[in-house]
């Protein structure tokens, strides 16, 4: 599947801020797209986009702290770059804490901001990516059967064949079998690859 | 069933047995250092080691509640010495006392691992909370 192109979203409410901002993106080729308020953001934003945001603290309405809270409750992944003319620690410690991913403080230098974005834009495709790949082995994990599963776990806690048969009350060739089929449908070239896989999907 | 109960300053009681969590301060011989240690004095368990390395071997120990970085440190930045107490200790609340205002320091600090970032002054309260919550 083609990833979607990536896009920085800028929310403030300040119209020169917005502009000059979404004209700053333009001229380092990265598209980007503005909104005036938390609520004009939200109505429109798909979780599922690709690429990050830039948004104020103090805004009329929702404050970006709380959009950051909405964002959470939505189950966004993307990362957050807060700026604001008005920060100070407890603003800045709150919004880390909350998974902010940088907080960048009015006037920056535009080299400063451009920066923050390319590291958060790398951030998102990388979360993207990972995501994909534990998405995979889901899939992969929900089309084997009760017994393969069974023989699943018990290998990737080191069990040899021979006891996994005994703990399942089954022949040692019944085991070969599911667990030759265990590996095809994993799409595993070795126990200890299956055994990561099984590590990157862990609750 | 053998209980638990924790006075809320870093003593606890398991299986007959009192374990003291210790509350770690990091920071050279400075002003700042010693009004954090002064800040901290309503607690008995506080320890302040004599260099680095001894922090962050004592933020090994099963027996650390928390880790207070109260002021530049000599050998490294604190930024470095942070994030290697947290790979030493993933889940142990780290604390870093900054000066006001300084929101770039404290943003870093959080990006390196810190639990919370307190500026100081104007209040020593804040750490107060911020530890004693730590410690429970």
């Amino acid at each position: 599947m083609k990833d979607l192109p990536q896009t920085v979203y800028v929310v403030d409410d300040d119209d020169a801020v917005r502009n000059s901002l979404k004209l700053l993106l333009k001229s380092a080729g990265i598209a980007a797209e503005t909104a005036a308020s938390a609520q004009e953001f939200l109505s429109s934003y798909d979780v599922s986009a690709p690429g990050c945001l830039v948004l104020d603290v103090r805004m009329p309405g929702m404050s970006g702290l709380e959009m950051q809270h909405e964002l959470n409750l939505r189950g966004a992944m993307i990362p957050v770059i807060f700026i604001t003319g008005h920060g100070d620690i407890p603003m800045a410690v709150e919004a880390m804490q909350h998974g902010a991913f940088d907080f960048l403080q009015k006037p920056f230098r535009d080299q400063e901001l451009l920066d923050r974005v390319q590291r958060a834009l790398a951030r998102d495709a990388e979360s993207r990516s990972r995501m994909r790949h534990t998405d995979r082995i889901r899939e992969r994990l929900a089309s084997l059967s009760p017994r393969e599963r069974e023989v699943l776990d018990l290998v990737t806690q080191g069990k040899a064949n021979k006891m996994v048969a005994g703990d399942l009350g089954v022949s040692q060739r019944t085991v070969e079998i599911h667990r030759a089929h265990v590996m095809q449908k994993m799409e595993a070239g070795s126990l200890a690859e299956l055994v990561r896989m099984m590590m990157s999907v862990a609750p | 069933m053998a209980g638990s109960d924790d006075n809320g300053n870093g003593v606890s009681a398991d299986r007959g047995l009192v374990r003291v969590r210790t509350i770690i301060v990091a920071g050279q011989s400075s002003r700042r250092t010693r009004e954090v240690l002064n800040a901290l004095s309503g607690f008995n368990n506080v320890i302040w080691p004599k260099s680095l390395e001894s922090a962050l071997e004592q933020a090994r120990s099963a027996d650390a509640g928390c880790l207070v970085i109260a002021d530049d440190l000599r050998e490294e930045p604190v930024d470095e010495f942070l994030q290697e107490a947290r790979e030493l200790h993933r889940n142990l609340p780290i604390f870093v006392i900054t000066d006001p205002d300084d929101v770039a320091e404290a943003v870093s600090a959080m990006r390196h691992g810190a639990t919370a970032v307190i500026e100081i002054p104007p209040s020593y309260s804040t750490l107060r909370e911020e530890v004693t919550r730590a410690m429970q």
